[in-house]
C-alpha cells in the first residue's frame, strides 16, 4: 500500500495515455511531460504501460508499507528520504519511511513512480485520469489519507542509485510547421519561428497559453478538424495555445505548427512569465535543432 | 485535397472545406482503412482526417506513402457504414427553446415538430467524450451559437446551433442553444463502448 500524506495542489494517477478512443471524443490524458513520466517509470523498474503520479504544486509526501524503489522526475524535482536524493535518480524507500517530493518555483509537473505501480483497474484501456469527464480508476485529485494498492515488487538494493539525465528545460521547443501553415501569411509563419513568446499564467494540462507578437491568421472560418498534442492553435487575436495532454480531440482554430513529442515536456514545464521560442525542424527527422 | 504533416507522428488529410455527407463518409473510410492496417489512431471530422502513427513501428516515410495513397484513392464508404438508428427520447423544455423558436418565426410546438420530425446523421465525435455532431437541422430553425457560452451545461441536454444538433454527454461549458433534455446517457465510461452514438449512426429525437 502507498499512503498519501501531503497531496500537493493537484496530484493525479496517470499512465502513458488513453489511446484508441479519440474517435469517441475522448482525450488521451496521460502525462503533460511524457519524457519525465517515462523516465520515472524506468527508474522505478516499472513497465512502460504502468501508472505513476503526476503532481502539480509540491511538496508531495507519502509512505509505502513495504520496501519499494522510488523515483521522482520533472523540472527541478528532487526527493528527500533519510537524506536528500537528486531528481531523476532511483532510491530505495524503506517500509514506512516518509518520502518527500520537492521542487522549485519553476516546477510545474512532477512525477513520482513506485516499483510495482498503483494496482488500479484500467478504465477504457487506461489508468490515466481525465478530470473534466471524471475518467479513470481514480477520477479525482489524490487527497491526504488516500491509500493506493501497489503491484508486486522485488525491489532490491541493486535497483537504487540509477540516474537518467533530465532534458534541458526552458527556452526552446522543436516544432514542425503546419498542418495549417499555408493558411497563414508567410510572415506569420516566419515570425512564429523567430520571436520569443511569454508564458501566461492561465496555462494548464489542456494547453500552454502564450503572449507575444500577433500572428494574423486566415480570415475565413476553418472547419473543425482532429487535433494531436503539441498542436499550436492560433485563435483570432493571434495569441497561440500549445495543446497538451488533456486537449480536446477536435478544434476549429488554425494550427500554425506542431511541437514534436520529445519536446512536449519543455512546453508543459515552461512556467508563467518565462520565455519560449520554437525551433523549426523538418518533417521526417532527424529532429536536430538548427 | 492535401496531406500535411501534423507534428512528428501524424498526418492531416484535408478533403474539402464544406459539410457534405459523401465527404464525411470518405473521411471516415480513410480512417477505417488506416486503423484496419493497424497503423494507429485516427480522428475523422467533417472533411478531414487525422492519421496517427508510432515512429518506433512505422517510419515517417512509410506512413506518408500510405497517407498519400489513401488520400488519392479513398477506399469509399462500405455497406457497414450505414449506421444504426438511435432514438433519443426528449423532453423539450430547454431554456433557449422559446427564444430560438421566436427568432425562427415559429411557435414552440412547430420548432419541436421540426426538430423531432427528421432523421439526423452522426457526422463525427469530438470536442468532449461521446459528443456526436449531428445534422442537418431543418433550415427554418435559426440557431446561431450563443454570444456568451454558458459555464455549465448538464449532461443529457439537447442543443442546436448552426444547422446541427447535439446531446451534451457530460457536464461542461457550452455555447449551443439548449432546447431540451434526455435521460439517455450518451457517455458512460462503465459501458463498452462508452459512447452511445457512433459516427454514421442515424438519430431521431422523440418528443416525450
Amino acid at each position: 500500500m502507498m499512503r498519501i500524506a501531503t497531496p500537493g495542489l493537484r496530484a493525479t494517477i496517470q499512465d502513458r495515455g488513453r489511446f484508441g478512443h479519440a474517435r469517441a471524443g475522448i482525450p488521451p490524458a496521460g502525462p503533460a511531460d511524457p519524457v519525465a513520466f517515462a523516465a520515472a517509470l524506468d527508474l522505478a523498474g516499472c513497465a512502460p504501460d504502468d501508472a505513476a503520479i503526476e503532481i502539480i504544486g509540491l511538496p508531495f509526501t507519502f509512505r509505502c508499507d513495504d520496501r519499494r524503489v522510488v523515483a521522482a522526475t520533472g523540472r527541478d524535482v528532487r526527493l528527500r528520504t533519510r537524506g536528500p536524493v537528486p531528481g531523476w535518480t532511483s532510491v530505495l524507500a524503506r517500509p514506512g519511511e516518509e518520502v518527500i517530493v520537492e521542487g522549485s518555483s519553476r516546477t510545474r509537473f512532477a512525477y513520482v513512480a513506485v516499483s510495482g505501480g498503483p494496482a488500479l483497474p484500467r478504465v477504457l484501456g487506461s489508468r490515466a485520469t481525465y478530470l473534466a469527464a471524471a475518467l479513470g480508476p481514480m477520477p479525482r485529485p489524490l487527497a491526504a489519507g488516500d491509500e493506493l494498492p501497489l503491484g508486486p515488487s522485488d525491489a532490491g538494493v541493486e535497483a537504487a542509485g540509477r540516474h537518467i539525465r533530465p532534458p534541458e528545460y526552458g527556452g526552446v521547443a522543436r516544432a514542425i510547421a503546419g498542418p495549417h501553415d499555408a493558411r497563414f501569411a508567410d510572415e506569420s509563419v516566419a515570425r512564429f519561428f523567430s520571436v520569443t513568446f511569454t508564458v501566461l499564467p492561465e496555462s494548464d494540462r489542456m494547453g500552454l497559453r502564450l503572449a507575444g507578437a500577433p500572428l494574423p491568421g486566415p480570415t475565413d472560418d476553418l472547419l473543425t478538424c482532429g487535433i494531436v498534442a503539441g498542436a499550436v492553435q492560433v485563435p483570432r487575436g493571434g495569441a497561440p495555445i500549445v495543446l497538451l495532454a488533456d486537449h480536446q480531440t477536435t478544434g476549429g482554430y488554425p494550427i500554425i505548427a506542431t511541437v514534436i513529442r520529445d519536446d512536449l515536456g519543455i512546453v508543459a514545464q515552461a512556467a508563467a512569465g518565462e520565455y519560449l521560442r520554437f525551433d523549426r525542424v523538418t518533417p521526417g527527422g532527424p529532429y536536430r535543432s538548427a | 485535397m492535401s496531406v500535411r504533416p501534423f507534428g512528428d507522428r501524424a498526418f492531416l488529410i484535408e478533403l474539402e472545406q464544406r459539410i457534405d455527407l459523401p465527404i464525411i463518409d470518405t473521411a471516415r473510410s480513410i480512417a477505417d482503412e488506416w486503423e484496419r492496417r493497424g497503423l494507429g489512431d485516427t480522428i475523422p471530422a467533417y472533411a478531414s482526417v487525422v492519421l496517427e502513427f508510432d515512429p518506433a513501428r512505422t517510419s515517417w516515410k512509410d506512413a506518408a506513402v500510405v497517407a498519400e495513397a489513401l488520400a488519392a484513392e479513398p477506399p469509399g464508404a462500405t455497406a457497414a457504414a450505414a449506421g444504426r438508428l438511435i432514438e433519443i427520447p426528449t423532453i423539450y423544455d430547454g431554456p433557449d427553446l422559446a427564444e430560438t423558436a421566436a427568432r425562427s418565426g415559429l411557435a414552440v410546438p412547430e420548432l419541436v415538430a421540426l426538430h423531432s420530425g427528421r432523421e439526423y446523421r452522426a457526422f463525427f465525435l469530438g470536442f468532449m467524450p461521446g459528443l456526436a455532431y449531428c445534422g442537418m437541422l431543418d433550415p427554418q430553425i435559426d440557431a446561431p451559437r450563443l454570444a456568451a457560452p454558458r459555464a455549465r451545461v448538464p449532461a443529457g441536454t439537447v442543443a442546436v446551433a448552426n444547422g446541427q444538433t447535439i446531446v451534451y454527454p457530460v457536464d461542461s461549458p457550452g455555447g449551443w442553444r439548449l432546447i431540451g433534455r434526455t435521460e439517455l446517457k450518451t457517455f458512460d465510461p462503465a459501458r463498452e463502448p462508452a459512447a452511445l452514438i457512433r459516427a454514421g449512426d442515424r438519430l431521431r429525437f422523440v418528443s416525450r
